[in-house]
This record gives structure tokens, C-alpha cells and sequence, in this order.
């Protein structure tokens, strides 16, 4: 049988105990720990709470802060390794907001200041590095961020298609998150204790974990461990406080375990979320009563040592877990001096050798995103998991917001001639729900959910939909903003929970899941001008996740901001009418022979890559058989990005002879990162009725005749969607 | 403190965005987490802020928190108790 094993060949990591494996080792070993009052930025607080800050100093250069953690990770990981990388996938949960709140600071709103603004220039930073022309993603759900990456990263080499995969997490100290975590009163003024009996609370941490992860059929002379499979879940119960009973965390566990097609009794070793908040450490403690009984193997959190780092955390974690693997260890959990008896667990109160085949990690996160992943050693003798193949997913359902208003609205105003430029008033968003129920929500959920209740009652199924996947270029950012406001504007005294708790960019698809309890994958993706196709990609990669007879949601969506949109985009600077809103699509995972699709057919970077457009044809099929398949092509270019985008454009058709007609989209919908959600929305709706409107077209009507449209995104990226009868 | 619930009735409806609800709504003794304004911990913690900023009366852990957050009759006698002179 063909078949693949996905193994782990390298590593790199800096957290506030040690930079690099040697001493993230020895520090484990030592039980060293790295948690000392925040001295990064200056704080109105007479006495700094207890963080985990890297006191080494290092050149950030001209890049956040986040950027050069992720920089030093990925060095390490990659040192000795010359050969491609064919995607990077990385976990990341605030960007570059430490520079961003500097300048807000001093009132400084130059946009080039904000250039490295974005989560997902993170991973787009380390990629340009490394010359990877393959598709980067950035997965954003919160503290789970680095965990979930890695099951995206594995599900992507499970393919086939992709060989060499940089997977990790990073994210530096920030105003944001050492005041955020604080307003919920989250911080333990002692330091984590995770477990412990007097737990009170965690630390906020930063630090950054990368890891080369290689598809082979055989255990390379290198492997440091096997990545034998993650599971995802998500709560569906509160946007902060975990699920009394643990029922996330558990559905996550065992996903895991069954993806890794082993026993629960085949592990070794836990290493636990834990962050030493009553409630976290209380859920977790329950999910694993629930499913170990009184047959636990030892569990550890290393928080109390090195801090909860967010979106890094995961990714840091699998690091450590490797290294329990390759090692023999298990690291203390640092911090407990007397386990919580009302826990039950089997704690490792010391460093202990011991063999160590088999190993749990454990990440959950805000909007109750739950991850875990298995790490086994690479023994000779194991299956391979099939090839799977990457599937079309079935449109049942879709909906659009535009400047114009909702679908219909929207279909009208672009079947008279006009685009659908400009804004919805928040209250005209969030029209169809009670006041009550949004009350607390500021414009980007109100638009997510709205999106997804559209697309749901549209598709007519009455299941709600199990799993969700948003793109969101940029996340809340009238929650960022309000947050810091408040926050300069009482000099750093008082922090809004609530705005924290929204400016979390995988907040609106908490929301979603809440509202349809919706426990399966539940992944926000923020790469730019392409979060919605990432969002797509990563439902298609993880169709094998979900149940075949369950709906999911891939939804794209931005909001524009007065002050900051245009500050941190560029595309939406160039434009003189500010526009927003974004796409929902009801899908079903299951092969169907009918009906219409969806299909995510192409993702490179174009940076360094000077064949991207025939590499796309290639992908594509031969001349005839694009003219063929495609009645439309429309091409998102953004503004940013426009005279490189209608070269790239001019190739495509050059290259490719395709002669139906071509729509310019952003000239429609108006610039805003997720804009491809809406193209995507009114390609379906132009499939099904079978024409593409006189005004794209060009002359007349033009009758699509069984034919499908292809979206294209240009810029940095080139990037095909499918929308097939 | 008739005049301290009636202003912290307007400023609890202000706080936790609660359109459509207005003062007379809200009953002095009646359960303020959990009932029928749906109030949950991060609407308690903005109360929190709320209280500090207006009162300059602090509630730092949960166990107070519990107790001062009970009904808007306690939030009020916990305002009196700690800052009499911004409570009347």
C-alpha cells in the first residue's frame, strides 16, 4: 500500500526559559523557570505583574517583535536544511501589535509604520526567508493557534502533495494581552501554578516554536518524533470560560487519538494545557477523569516554567513533547507545590527519565478552541496512513454582505450595472437578531453571524453545521481599537474584558458556534488579501475531520474601521469609498456526484516565484480544457498589489488562451481583505442561474451552458478557486 | 441610596449595552448573574471597571466579587461601605 508517515526532522525554540533545544533541555531538567516581572514596556502599575519575557536582547531589525521570535525559531529549525520548503503553516495570535500600540501610543498613524501590522505577516515573513513559494497559511484560534497549525500542516503532507512543511507558532509580550488577561482577573500575582491546590491564575508569556515537519514512507535517519495525528473541537459554550465538564477538550483528545490510530492506554506521557486559571485547569482535569479514569499515565504542564505564550504555547509544546520522546524525559510541572486533590491527577511533581514512546499535548483557547496532538516515536514498524485526497466540497447554501446590502440586494444592484462599494451601518448588519443577543458583539461578528445564519437558512438543510472556518484578513478591529484607547486614554488603567475578549481574531467564529453549536474544527485563518482561500483550503484539507453527512461553514469577512483599516491596509488607502462585508458558504464534506461545488485548486506564494502563472495553468488543466470548464474568470487584484496583479492577470490569459469573459471584482465589491468571499458567494449564485449578468460580461447575457467560474487572487499570492455545476 | 440604585440602574443598562432595557426593569434583590438580564462573568467584569472608575472601589478576586455582584442592593451597599463620600 502507498502511504505516508509524517515525521518531525528539526526543531527550533525560544521561550523565556532558554533560546534553542541545548537550553530548553537543560532548563527542563533543571526545573528552571522564567517568569519575572514584565519590564518590556513601561506599565502605570506600581509593581509589574509576573510574566514570561525573553531577556535576551536580539536585533528585531525593522520587523516586530513577533517576527524576529519566529525568525530565531525557524533558524534553528531549519539550520543544515537547504532543500525547499513547500508551505509554511504558523499559528499566531497578535502579529505585530506590540509595534502597533508603540505608535498609537504617540499618535503616529503613518500606514508604512503598520506594515507588519497583520498576523499573517508573520508567517508570510519567515516564508520570504526561506524562499517557499508554496502556500503559507496563518491559523489564529487563540491559545490553541500553534497546535492547530500543526494539524494543518500534517493534513496538507498527507496529500502527498507536499513534502516539507515549516509548522509552528509565535507571539511576543503586548499591551493587549498583559492588560486583556488581566480585566478577565486572570493573572496569578505569584506566578502560574498550574494544578495546584492555590492555583490562581496564569502567566502571560511569549516565545516562538518551529518545527520541519517531512512527509516519507519510511522513518528518516533524522526523525526526532512521528506526528501520529491532532484532533480539533470546539466548545460551542462561551467566548472565555471553558466548558465546566471538559466536553471540548475531551472531544478534542480522543480525535486525536483516534487520527493517530492508537489506544488511550498507549500513551506515555501528557503534557497539558494547564495554564493555572481555576476554571482551565479544572476543564482539563475533567475531560481527562473523563476519558482515563483511574488509568493515567504521568501529565505535566511546563506553564509554571514557561508561561502561557498564546499562540506559540501549542507549538512550544510540541517541541517539549518531542523532545520527552527523543530524550526519555518528563518535564515537572513547575509551579504545583500541592496537586489540587479535587483534580485527580497524576502530576509529575519532578523531572523524571524514563522511556517515553508516546506522548499527548493538549491546547485550548478562547471562542472554546480545543486541539490536541500525538507524538509517538519513530519506530520502524508502524502503518501508513492512506494518501487521502483533497475534495470538492457540495454548495448547499450561501450568503453575501456588501456595501449594497445582503445577497439579494447585493445581485440586484450588480444586475443593474452598479457595484456594491460602501458600508452597512452596524445596526443594518445585525438587523435579524434581538438586541440582547448582540449586545456585547461590535461589527465583524455581528457580520460573521449574520453571514452564517443567511447561509444556513438558504442552504434549507434544518441540521445546523458542525464545523466552522472563517478568513478574516484583519479580525475586530473596533474591539483592538476601543481596547487601546480606553486603555491610553485612562493612562493604562482600566482595560475593557469584553473588547479583549472580541479583539481575539477567532472570536466571530466562536460566536457562530455558540449560536448552532457547532463542536467540530473550528479554525480562523488570517493571511491578508487570502484568508478566505485559506480558510477554504484548510476545510478541504480537514473534510476527513468531519462527518460526512454534517454541513460546515466556511465564511469570509472583514470589517472596515474608520482609523484603522486604512492604516494597516493598503489596498483599502487606494480606494476613496471605504467598503466592507464578506461571504458564508453551507457546504457539505461528502463526495457527491451532483450538485454544485466548490474546490480550492491553487495556493503559491508569488514572491520569488517567476513560473506562479504556469505553475496555476498547469494546475489548471490544458488550454481547451480551461476554456471549457470556465465560463468566467474573476480576478481579485488588490489594489495594493494592482499593477503586479494585472501583469499577472495579462499572463494568465496569454498563457492559458481562455477567451470567456473576465471580471475585475474588487471594482465591484470595493477593497477589503476577504472581498474574494464575496466573489465567491456571486459566482455561485451566477452558476445557478445559470448566466453571468450583461454588465460582467461584456455585450449580452452570457449563458454559462454547464460551464463553471474560476476565481483568481493576484498579488503575493496567486491563488484558484473552483465554483463548478 | 434610592438615588445610588437608580444611578447604578442607568449605568449598568449604559455598561453592558442593554438596548431595549430600561431602569424600572431592573429589581433591586433580584439575582444580577445569571437572571433575566443574562448577565455572565465578562459583563461582571466590566462592572468591575465600572465601579473603580466612578467609585474608585476595587474588587479584585472572584470571591468578593461573587458577594458584591449578587443584586444590585449589595453592588450598592459595597459602593456605601468603601467610598461613602461618592455614594451619596
Amino acid at each position: 500500500m502507498t502511504g505516508v508517515r509524517i515525521f518531525i526532522v528539526s526543531m527550533g525554540i525560544i521561550s523565556p526559559v532558554g533560546h534553542g533545544l541545548l537550553q530548553t533541555k537543560d532548563a527542563i531538567k533543571e526545573g528552571r523557570k522564567g517568569i519575572t516581572p514584565l519590564s518590556l514596556f513601561p506599565t502605570a502599575q506600581s509593581k509589574p505583574l509576573p510574566v514570561g519575557e525573553i531577556r535576551e536582547s536580539f536585533e528585531t531589525g525593522n520587523v516586530p517583535r513577533t517576527h524576529s521570535l519566529a525568525l530565531i525559531a525557524a533558524k534553528e529549525a531549519m539550520k543544515g536544511f537547504n532543500d525547499a520548503l513547500d508551505a509554511v503553516v504558523m499559528g499566531v495570535s497578535t502579529g505585530g501589535i506590540l509595534t502597533t500600540e508603540e505608535h498609537m501610543k504617540k499618535g503616529d498613524l503613518e500606514p508604512e509604520l503598520f506594515r507588519f501590522h497583520s498576523t499573517g505577516s508573520v508567517a508570510e515573513y519567515i516564508a520570504g526567508e526561506y524562499k517557499c513559494t508554496g502556500p503559507v497559511i496563518t491559523v489564529s484560534t487563540a491559545c490553541s493557534s500553534g497546535t492547530v497549525a500543526i494539524k494543518v500542516a500534517l493534513e496538507m503532507l498527507r496529500t502527498g502533495k507536499v513534502k516539507r512543511v515549516l509548522a509552528g507558532g509565535a507571539d511576543s509580550l503586548c499591551r493587549l494581552t498583559y492588560y486583556g488577561f488581566n480585566s478577565l482577573q486572570l493573572i496569578d500575582p505569584e506566578g502560574a501554578r498550574p494544578f495546584d491546590r492555590n492555583r490562581n491564575g496564569m502567566s502571560v508569556s511569549e516565545g516562538a516554536a518551529m518545527l520541519l515537519l517531512v512527509s516519507d514512507e519510511d522513518v528518516p535517519d533524522n526523525a526526532v518524533a512521528e506526528v501520529l495525528g491532532a484532533g480539533l473541537s470546539c466548545d460551542a459554550y462561551h467566548s472565555s470560560t471553558p466548558h465546566p465538564e471538559g466536553r471540548g477538550g475531551a472531544g478534542a483528545i480522543l480525535a486525536a487519538v483516534n487520527d493517530s490510530d492508537i489506544s488511550l492506554s498507549d500513551i506515555d506521557y501528557i503534557n497539558l494545557h494547564g495554564t493555572g486559571t481555576f476554571h482551565n485547569d479544572l476543564s482539563e482535569a475533567k475531560a481527562l477523569n473523563s476519558l482515563f479514569g483511574d488509568k493515567k499515565p504521568l501529565m505535566s504542564s511546563v506553564k509554571g516554567a514557561f508561561g502561557h505564550s498564546l499562540a506559540a504555547a501549542g507549538a512550544i509544546e510540541s517541541v517539549v513533547s518531542a523532545m520527552s520522546i527523543s530524550e526519555n524525559m518528563i518535564p515537572a510541572n513547575i509551579g504545583c507545590d500541592e496537586p489540587d486533590p479535587e483534580l485527580n491527577l497524576n502530576i509529575a511533581m519532578n523531572y523524571l527519565e524514563t522511556g517515553v514512546k508516546t506522548v499527548l499535548s493538549n491546547s485550548f483557547g478562547f471562542g472554546g478552541n480545543n486541539a490536541a496532538i500525538v507524538l509517538g516515536k519513530p519506530e520502524k514498524e508502524r502503518s501508513k496512513a492512506k494518501l487521502k485526497k483533497v475534495s470538492y466540497l457540495s454548495i448547499v447554501g450561501s450568503s453575501c454582505i456588501t456595501g449594497a446590502g445582503d445577497t439579494d440586494q447585493t445581485m440586484d444592484e450588480i444586475l443593474h450595472g452598479k457595484d456594491c462599494k460602501g458600508l452597512l451601518s452596524t445596526k443594518e448588519i445585525s438587523q435579524n437578531f434581538p438586541p440582547n443577543a448582540v449586545r456585547r458583539l461590535k461589527r465583524l461578528p455581528r457580520m460573521v453571524l449574520s453571514l452564517a445564519v443567511a447561509a444556513h437558512e438558504n442552504s434549507g438543510v434544518s441540521d445546523p453545521p458542525s464545523s466552522i472556518f472563517l478568513g478574516t484578513g484583519w479580525g475586530g478591529l473596533s474591539e483592538t481599537y476601543d481596547f487601546l484607547v480606553n486603555l491610553y486614554e485612562s493612562n493604562e488603567q482600566f482595560a475593557s474584558p469584553t473588547n479583549f475578549v472580541g479583539s481575539v481574531h477567532n472570536a466571530p467564529a466562536g460566536q457562530v458556534a455558540i449560536r448552532f453549536k457547532a463542536t467540530g474544527p473550528n479554525i480562523t485563518t488570517t493571511g491578508g488579501d487570502y484568508s478566505f482561500e485559506q480558510a477554504l483550503m484548510t476545510a478541504s484539507l480537514l473534510s476527513d475531520d468531519i462527518d460526512a453527512d454534517d454541513t460546515i461553514f466556511v465564511i469570509g469577512a472583514d470589517e472596515s474601521h474608520e482609523i484603522l483599516s486604512h492604516i494597516f491596509d493598503r489596498s483599502v488607502l487606494l480606494d476613496q469609498t471605504r467598503s466592507d462585508g464578506g461571504g458564508a458558504l453551507c457546504l457539505k464534506t461528502g463526495e457527491t456526484s451532483s450538485g454544485l461545488k466548490i474546490y480550492p485548486a491553487f495556493f503559491e506564494s508569488a514572491d520569488n516565484n517567476r513560473k506562479v502563472m504556469s505553475s496555476l495553468i498547469e494546475n489548471l488543466g490544458e488550454t481547451e480544457k480551461i476554456n471549457e470548464k470556465y465560463g468566467l474568470v474573476f480576478a481579485g487584484i488588490p489594489a495594493a498589489h494592482r499593477k503586479a496583479g494585472e501583469k499577472q492577470l495579462d499572463e494568465f490569459l496569454s498563457l492559458s488562451g481562455f477567451l470567456n469573459p473576465v471580471n475585475d471584482y474588487r471594482k465591484l465589491t470595493g477593497e477589503f481583505a476577504s472581498a474574494s468571499a464575496v466573489a465567491a458567494v456571486l459566482a455561485v449564485r451566477f452558476v445557478q442561474n445559470g448566466k453571468i449578468p450583461v454588465q460582467l460580461s461584456g455585450s449580452e447575457d452570457y449563458h454559462l451552458n454547464g460551464k463553471g467560474i474560476l476565481i483568481i487572487g493576484l498579488g503575493k499570492s496567486v491563488t484558484a478557486i473552483e465554483v463548478i455545476p | 441610596m434610592e438615588q445610588l440604585l437608580n444611578e447604578l440602574k442607568v449605568k449598568i443598562i449604559e455598561t453592558l449595552n442593554l438596548e431595549g432595557v430600561t431602569p424600572d426593569d431592573i429589581d433591586e434583590d433580584s439575582q444580577l448573574v445569571g437572571g433575566e438580564l443574562e448577565i455572565d462573568s465578562i459583563d461582571v467584569l466590566e462592572l468591575v471597571l465600572m465601579m473603580e472608575k466612578d467609585y474608585s472601589v476595587i474588587v479584585n478576586n472572584k470571591e468578593l466579587g461573587a458577594k458584591v455582584f449578587s443584586s444590585l442592593r449589595t453592588m450598592a451597599d459595597y459602593i456605601c461601605e468603601k467610598s461613602p463620600e461618592k455614594s451619596n
